[in-house]
C-alpha cells in the first residue's frame, strides 16, 4: 500500500505516539523483572539461546547428575562419575534456549481514539507495552520480531529498532496480524482493540495457530468503549470502513451495547482457548505496566497457578 | 384597546401573523435536532443492535411550545404593543369638542381627567384640529372652537365645582354651538354620575347630535363616593355612603372631624355586590358625636364625600323645669343644680327661670326641644298640658322627677298609676330602713350598668301594682319597688324618677349612677323628629351669609364672591349660588350640604346616545416592545441552553472541564442583561447597613480591664505626672495587695476621649495647670462615667502652693484648672470630708488624708446633713458613693515607688508615718468606692447583733 493513502496527521499522530513510546517504555521496561519464557517443550529448540533455563536441557554448562534410568541410551552414562561408586550416573547439562516472540501492535485508525476519560490513546499504550514487552524478553535473551515488519532479532537497542521499522513503514496499517506462519515454538502477542468482525478474528487466530505456536491476544480498549457514557442525539462513526449510525437516544443504547461487547468478548475468548491461547483485556485507565505484568506472568509461567507462577517470576527476578 | 385591558396595538394588522403559528409548529415538531458526531471504534458493534432501538426524531412538544411562544411573542412585539394606549377619537380631522363634567364626582380623579384632556388637546394640536372646551357647569358662555394652545391654558383655569352640576342647563349653549359647527368630533369626559336629571341631558344631547357619535370616556378610575343623611341618632351616628357603580364589593373608611379638623373616629363602610348604597356608623360616645363637624370618606377628595354636621346634629337641647319657686332661692340645693351639673356634659340644659311650670313648658315646646324634664312639677295646666301631651306623641321625650306636687298632684303623664289620695298618707311612704337600688330591667336602656351600692332612698312614690307594671319599670329597689318607670306615647317617651331630683329623697342625684341614667335618656331623645329651629318663623326670612365653603376637593376655602347668603333654614342642595359649607356666625353654623339627604347616585344611561366607550387611562403609554422582545430574547436564550442539553453539550462541557468558561459565558450574558436594563434599576435601594463590626481593639481593652479589678489614672500627657501616677498607683496597688483583700492588677492609663471608663470603680485624674481641656465629648463621658456610679478622685497636687490665708487652697492654679474642667460637669454639692464620713472608717481609721502635703483637705459630696431625730451614728454616708473626690495633697507622688521599692519622691513636712498615712489614705478611699456605704451600715452589728440576743 501507498503511504499516500494514509492521511497525514493520522501519520504524524502514529509516529509522535511512537516516538513517546520508545522512552515510556524504556521506563517501563526497567521495572520489570527479567522476563524468561517458560520453555513448554523439552524438546531442543533449532535457536540456542544465551542463558540457561535452571533445568537439565540442552546446553554446555553442567547441572547436575542423576541416576541412570533403565532404557537410556548408554552413552549418556557420565562414567567417570560412576566409577566412583557403584552407581551409574548421568550428566545433565543445563537446557539453554531462545525463543522468538511476534509481537504485533495493532497501529491502525481505529487505535487513536481516546475518549475524554482518559489522557492516552489506544495506540499509545499499545506501542509502549509492546517496546516494554520487546526490550524485556530482548533483556532475557529473547528474539523479538514485527510480523511482515521486522525478522526477530535480539538486538540490544530493539526498542530503536522496533520504533524506527514502525516509521519508516509504508504500508496501510491493518489491525489484524498479516499471515504468516511462525514457528512451532514461538509466541505471538497481539496487542488490538479487536474491533475486526469475529470471523475476521477467527481467522487470524487459526492462521496465526496453525503451525502450533503459543500466543497471547490482547485487547486493548477505551474506557468508554466499556461503558458506553453517551446520551442525546448521537451520530456514531467508524473510524476504519466509514459505516455510521444514528442513536436518537445513546443512553438507551447502552445496556445492549454492553450486552454486544460481552458477546464480542466471549466469542474471542472461545477461539483463544480453543487454541490454547490466553486472552487478557486491558483498559488504557489502567496502569500499563499491570498488562506488561499480567503478560510477564502469563509468559513466564505457563500453565502453573498463580502462586507458582509468581513464585517463579520472583526466583527469576532474584536471580537476575 | 382589548376588552377591558388597556392594552392596544400601533399596527395590529402584523398581529395576522399569529395565523402562521400552526405552520411553524408542523415545522418545529418535524425536524430533529442535529446529532453529535462522534468517531467510536465499536461503531460495527452498534450496526447490530440498531433496529432494536426506536430513535426519537421528534422534538419533545415543551420545547415546540417553546419555540412558538417566542415566535408569537416576536409577532406580538412587532406588531408595537402599548400599555394604557392613547384615547382614540372617532374621527381625524374634524375638530375636537371636550365635554368635561366639572362637578364634584370628577373631582375624585380629577388629575387623571385633566390628563386625558391635556393628551387629547396635544393630540388635536398635533393634527392641526381646533379644540372646545365646554366645562359643563359653565352654562352662560357661548361655546366656541380655539387653538389647541388656547385650549390647554382654558383648561387648566377649569377646577371642579363643589356642588351638583345640571348638566341639562349646558344643553341650550352646546346646541348653538353644535349647529354652528356640523362636523365635529365628540369626546364626553364623564363622571359617571347621575344625581338627578342626567337622562334629560342625554336625551336632549342625543337629540342635538343627531346621530353623530360621540366617545363616551367613563370607568378606569376609582370611583366617586359620597355621603348623605348624617344622623346623630340614639346609637350612634350613622351615615349613608353612596356610589353610581354597581361593581362588586368595595370597602372604605368615613372619618369624623371636629371643627378644628382634629379626627375623632373613623368608621368603616363596605359595598356588597351591586349595591348602591350602604351605612357607616360611628359608635362614638354622645359627648364626642356631639363634637363632629365634618364627616368624609377617607383617601376620597370631593365635596361629594365630605358631610358637613351644624348644630341640628348636636347636643340635645333639654329643658328644665322645676315646680318649686323656692328651688332658686337656694340654687346649690335645688333640683335644678343637680339636673343640669348631670346633664352639662353631653347636653345643652334650658332652665326655666321664674316662670309658672306651665308657661315655661309651653316656652319650651316653642322652642321645640326634644327632651323636657320637669321635676316636681304637680301637674301642667290648661292647653300646656295638651300641647306637651301632642309633642310627646310627635316624640319628644319626658322625664319627671317626684316629689311632693307630684305625689300631691294629679296627672296622667305619667307612665304607671301612682298611689294618691286619701289612702296614702301623704301619698309617700317612710321607712325604718332607707332602701337600696338593686337593679336594673334587662330591656330598659339602663341595661349593663353596674348597679352602685351607694344609692340609698328614703322616700318615693309608689306605683299602683298592675300587670303592665314590672315591664315598664326599668329599675327597681331592694324590696321590688320600681325607682324608674317609663311608658311610651306614640313616637315618644315618659319616664318617671320615683324620688326627687335633689337630695332630700334619695342620695341617687349625688351618684355616678345619675350622671349615666339620665346620658341614656338623652340618648334616646336623639331621633327628634323635628329640627329644632324649622319652625321658627322668624328664620325663614332671615338670610345668612356663608362662613367657610368647600371646593370641588372638599377642602375649606374662602367663600367666592359668587356665594350668596342661604335662608337660615336652608336645607336643601348646594348648587352653584350656595356652595357647599357653613353658613353665618361661628357660634351659630349652618351647614350646607353637597347632597340633600334623599339624593341618590345612579349611572348615566347612555343608551339614547350612539356612542364608543373609552376608559381613563391611569398611566402613561407604555411602549410594551422592548420588554416583550427581552422576554422572547430570554427565550431564545433558554432555547439555546436546552438544545445545548439535549445534545448533551452540558456533558461534554464538563468533562472537558469547561464548566468554569460556561458558568463565567452565561453570568457575563446575565451581567449584559442586568446592565440593558433601565437606569432605575441601578437606583435600587443601597445595600442594607451592616451592623458596626465589632472592634477587636474594644474587646480586647474590655477584656484586659475587667478580668481584673484595675486602678486607673487619667493621661494628662505630661510625661513626668503620668510617670509618677502610674508608678504611684503601683505602690498603692502593692500596698493593698499587702494589707487588704484587693489583689488588683496593673493599673492602667485612660484617655477619656478614647477610652471606655465603665470597667473602673475609681479613676484618678491628676490636674496639670497648663494642660488643655478635654474635649466635650470627653467631658460627658466623664460625665456619664461619675453618673452611672464611677468615682473620679481629682488631685490637683499644689496644697503647698495655695496662697496663704483662709479659702487660698480654692485659688490655687490646680484649683483654678479643676474649675475650668468640673464647669462642663454636673457637679454636686461638695464639702470637706466630715469626721463621721464613711470614707474615714472604711478599712482604717483616719482623721485626714496626707499625701506628699499635708496642709490639703479631702472634699467629697456633701451628704445629707444628720437627722435631728436621729440618735448619733458613728459613721454617715449618703446612699451611693461620693462621684468625685477632690484633692490636693499630691496622692499618688506620696505612693510613687522607684522599682527597687524606694519612694520616689519625698514628703513635704515629712512627719513621720506620713507616707504610710497617705497609703492608708488611699486604701480608704479606694475601699470606699469598692464597697460603698457599707461600713456605715457594718457598725450596727453590734447593735445587731444584740438585738438577735447574741
Amino acid at each position: 500500500m501507498a503511504a499516500s493513502e494514509r492521511p497525514p496527521e493520522t501519520r504524524a499522530q502514529e509516529d509522535e505516539a511512537t516516538r513517546r513510546a520508545t522512552g515510556g517504555a524504556r521506563t517501563l521496561a526497567a521495572t520489570m523483572p527479567r522476563l524468561i519464557l517458560e520453555a513448554r517443550r523439552v524438546a531442543a529448540t533449532i535457536i540456542h539461546g544465551l542463558h540457561g533455563r535452571r533445568r537439565a536441557g540442552t546446553g554446555e554448562n553442567f547441572w547436575q547428575f542423576r541416576r541412570f534410568v533403565s532404557g537410556e541410551p548408554a552413552s549418556n552414562v557420565d562414567w567417570r562419575r560412576s566409577a566412583r561408586d557403584d552407581h551409574l550416573y548421568v550428566r545433565e547439562h543445563e537446557w539453554e534456549a531462545a525463543h522468538t516472540v511476534w509481537i504485533w501492535p495493532d497501529r491502525s485508525a481505529s487505535m487513536l481514539f481516546a475518549s475524554p476519560l482518559v489522557w492516552e490513546t489506544k495506540l499509545d499504550r499499545a506501542l509502549v507495552v509492546a517496546f516494554a514487552l520487546a526490550e524485556v524478553l530482548v533483556e532475557g535473551g529473547e528474539r523479538v520480531g514485527l510480523p511482515g515488519l521486522m525478522r526477530p532479532s535480539a538486538s540490544r537497542n530493539i526498542i530503536e529498532k522496533l520504533a524506527e521499522t514502525i516509521v519508516h513503514d509504508p504500508t496501510e496499517r491493518a489491525s489484524l496480524p498479516p499471515t504468516f506462519a511462525p514457528s512451532p515454538l514461538s509466541e505471538v502477542v497481539v496487542l488490538s482493540d479487536l474491533w475486526s468482525p469475529i470471523d475476521d478474528v477467527r481467522r487470524t487466530l487459526a492462521q496465526l495457530s496453525a503451525t502450533g505456536a503459543n500466543g497471547h491476544v490482547i485487547q486493548i480498549v477505551d474506557p468508554a468503549e466499556e461503558s458506553f457514557p453517551y446520551s442525546g442525539r448521537i451520530e456514531f462513526r467508524e473510524p476504519e470502513g466509514g459505516g455510521m449510525i444514528t442513536a436518537g437516544r445513546a443512553e438507551m443504547w447502552r445496556t445492549d451495547y454492553a450486552a454486544r461487547v460481552a458477546r464480542h468478548r466471549a466469542e474471542i475468548r472461545a477461539e483463544t482457548e480453543r487454541l490454547g491461547w490466553s486472552f487478557v483485556i486491558h483498559r488504557t485507565d489502567r496502569p500499563a505496566a499491570e498488562l506488561l505484568l499480567a503478560l510477564h506472568a502469563r509468559m513466564g509461567a505457563g500453565n502453573g497457578t498463580g502462586t507458582s507462577r509468581w513464585q517463579a517470576l520472583t526466583q527469576a527476578g532474584g536471580a537476575a | 384597546m382589548i376588552a377591558g385591558l388597556p392594552l392596544g396595538f400601533a399596527s395590529p394588522l402584523i398581529l395576522l401573523g399569529l395565523v402562521s403559528l400552526p405552520v411553524l409548529w408542523w415545522l418545529l415538531r418535524l425536524v430533529p435536532p442535529r446529532p453529535r458526531r462522534i468517531f467510536f471504534p465499536p461503531t460495527r458493534l452498534l450496526f447490530d443492535i440498531a433496529p432494536k432501538e426506536e430513535t426519537p426524531s421528534r422534538t419533545p412538544w415543551w420545547l415546540t411550545l417553546l419555540r412558538l411562544t417566542l415566535a408569537a411573542l416576536v409577532i406580538i412585539a412587532a406588531a408595537g404593543p402599548q400599555w394604557n394606549p392613547p384615547i382614540a377619537t372617532a374621527q381625524a380631522s374634524a375638530p375636537l369638542a371636550l365635554l368635561i363634567d366639572d362637578g364634584w364626582a370628577a373631582a375624585a380623579a380629577w388629575d387623571i381627567r385633566m390628563r386625558t384632556a391635556e393628551e387629547l388637546i396635544a393630540r388635536a394640536e398635533a393634527d392641526g384640529r381646533g379644540v372646545a372646551i365646554i366645562p359643563l357647569s359653565e352654562t352662560g358662555r357661548d361655546i366656541s372652537l380655539e387653538t389647541p394652545g388656547a385650549a390647554r391654558v382654558r383648561l387648566r383655569q377649569i377646577k371642579p365645582q363643589p356642588h351638583t352640576v345640571e348638566r341639562v342647563e349646558a344643553l341650550p349653549a352646546l346646541a348653538r354651538f353644535i349647529a354652528g359647527t356640523p362636523t365635529i368630533d365628540m369626546l364626553w369626559l364623564s363622571d359617571g354620575v347621575d344625581v338627578a336629571r342626567g337622562k334629560d341631558f342625554v336625551d336632549g344631547l342625543a337629540k342635538t347630535l343627531d346621530k353623530r357619535i360621540v366617545t363616551v370616556v367613563e370607568g378606569g378610575v376609582p370611583p366617586a363616593h359620597a355621603l348623605v343623611a348624617a344622623d346623630n341618632a340614639a346609637g350612634g351616628l350613622t351615615v349613608k355612603v353612596l356610589r353610581a357603580r354597581t361593581d362588586g364589593g368595595e370597602e372604605g373608611l368615613v372619618r369624623a372631624l371636629d371643627q378644628k379638623g382634629l379626627p375623632l373616629g373613623e368608621a368603616p363602610f363596605a359595598f356588597k355586590g351591586s349595591e348602591r348604597e350602604t351605612e357607616a356608623k360611628f359608635d362614638l360616645p354622645v359627648e364626642i358625636r356631639n363634637d363632629i363637624a365634618r364627616l368624609e370618606v377617607a383617601a376620597e377628595r370631593s365635596s361629594g364625600v365630605v358631610q358637613l354636621l351644624d348644630k341640628r346634629w348636636r347636643r340635645r337641647t333639654v329643658g328644665v323645669v322645676t315646680g318649686a319657686t323656692a328651688d332658686t332661692a337656694q340654687p346649690l340645693l335645688a333640683s335644678t343644680f343637680y339636673l343640669s351639673r348631670a346633664l352639662n356634659p353631653f347636653a345643652d340644659v334650658r332652665l326655666a327661670e321664674r316662670a309658672a311650670p306651665a308657661e315655661a313648658v309651653k316656652q319650651f315646646l316653642d322652642q321645640n326641644l326634644p327632651m323636657l324634664i320637669l321635676a316636681d312639677v304637680g301637674n301642667v295646666a290648661g292647653d300646656a298640658r295638651d300641647r306637651l301631651a301632642k309633642w310627646i306623641e310627635d316624640g319628644g321625650v319626658l322625664v319627671r322627677f317626684a316629689g311632693p306636687r307630684l305625689a300631691a298632684g294629679d296627672d296622667d303623664l305619667i307612665p304607671v298609676q301612682l298611689r294618691r289620695g286619701g289612702r296614702i298618707l301623704g301619698g309617700s311612704l317612710s321607712w325604718e330602713q332607707p332602701q337600696q337600688l338593686a337593679s336594673f330591667s334587662r330591656e330598659s336602656p339602663f341595661a349593663g350598668m353596674p348597679v352602685p351600692n351607694d344609692v340609698t332612698v328614703t322616700r318615693q312614690v309608689l306605683a299602683e301594682p298592675d300587670s303592665g307594671l314590672t315591664e315598664r319599670t326599668w329599675a327597681t329597689l331592694a324590696d321590688g319597688t320600681p325607682l324608674v318607670t317609663a311608658a311610651r306615647r306614640g313616637k315618644g317617651l315618659i319616664i318617671l324618677f320615683h324620688v326627687s331630683a335633689d337630695t332630700r329623697w334619695s342620695d341617687l342625684p349625688l351618684s355616678g349612677t345619675f350622671v349615666e341614667m339620665l346620658k341614656r335618656i338623652v340618648a334616646l331623645s336623639g331621633t327628634n323628629a323635628l329640627a329644632e329651629s324649622t319652625t321658627d318663623a322668624r328664620a325663614t326670612r332671615e338670610t345668612i351669609p356663608p362662613n367657610r365653603v368647600l371646593d370641588g376637593f372638599g377642602a375649606f376655602t374662602a367663600p367666592p364672591s359668587t356665594a350668596r347668603p342661604v335662608p337660615a333654614n336652608y336645607s336643601g342642595r348646594a348648587t352653584a349660588d350656595h356652595p357647599p359649607g357653613f353658613y353665618g356666625p361661628p357660634e351659630g353654623l349652618l351647614a350646607v350640604n353637597t347632597l340633600h339627604p334623599a339624593d341618590r347616585l345612579n349611572p348615566i344611561d347612555y343608551a339614547p346616545l350612539s356612542t364608543r366607550m373609552e376608559v381613563y387611562r391611569l398611566g402613561e403609554p407604555k411602549d410594551l416592545r422592548g420588554p416583550i422582545f427581552l422576554a422572547a430574547l430570554v427565550l431564545l436564550l433558554i432555547d439555546a441552553l436546552v438544545v445545548l442539553w439535549l445534545a448533551g453539550g452540558v456533558n461534554r462541557l464538563m468533562s472537558r472541564r469547561r464548566v468554569a468558561a460556561g458558568a463565567l459565558l452565561i453570568g457575563a450574558l446575565g451581567l449584559g442583561l442586568s446592565g440593558a436594563q433601565p437606569a432605575s434599576a441601578q437606583t435600587a435601594a443601597p445595600p442594607a447597613q451592616t451592623a458596626p463590626a465589632p472592634n477587636p481593639a474594644a474587646d480586647d481593652f474590655a477584656l484586659k480591664t475587667t478580668l481584673e479589678t484595675r486602678l486607673a489614672y487619667i493621661v494628662t500627657g505630661d510625661a513626668e505626672v503620668d510617670g509618677i501616677s502610674k508608678s504611684g498607683l503601683q505602690g498603692l496597688t502593692l500596698f493593698l495587695a499587702q494589707r487588704t483583700a484587693l489583689e488588683a492588677g496593673e493599673p492602667i492609663g485612660l484617655d477619656p476621649a478614647r477610652d471606655e471608663l465603665a470597667f473602673f470603680p475609681l479613676i484618678y485624674w491628676p490636674i496639670v495647670p497648663g494642660a488643655a481641656r478635654p474635649t466635650p465629648a470627653a467631658l460627658s463621658k466623664i460625665d456619664a462615667y461619675m453618673k452611672q456610679g464611677g468615682t473620679v478622685l481629682f488631685d490637683t497636687r499644689d496644697a503647698v502652693m495655695a496662697p496663704p490665708g483662709p479659702g487660698g487652697e480654692s485659688r490655687s492654679p490646680g484649683m483654678l484648672a479643676l474649675r475650668e474642667i468640673l464647669s462642663a460637669l454636673d457637679i454636686p454639692e461638695l464639702e470637706p470630708v466630715p469626721r463621721d464620713h464613711v470614707l474615714t472608717k472604711t478599712f482604717f481609721l483616719l482623721k485626714d488624708f496626707p499625701g506628699r502635703f499635708t496642709s490639703g483637705q479631702l472634699w467629697v459630696e456633701a451628704t445629707p446633713a444628720p437627722d435631728e431625730d436621729e440618735q448619733a451614728r458613728p459613721a454617715r454616708a449618703g446612699d451611693g458613693v461620693s462621684s468625685i473626690l477632690i484633692t490636693s495633697n499630691d496622692l499618688a507622688g506620696a505612693w510613687a515607688q522607684r522599682p527597687d521599692g524606694q519612694a520616689m519622691l519625698p514628703l513635704v513636712p515629712g512627719e513621720p508615718r506620713q507616707r504610710e498615712y497617705a497609703y492608708r489614705a488611699g486604701v480608704n478611699i479606694v475601699m470606699y468606692t469598692l464597697t460603698g456605704n457599707y461600713k456605715a451600715d457594718q457598725v450596727h452589728i453590734p447593735a445587731l447583733l444584740e438585738r438577735l440576743g447574741q
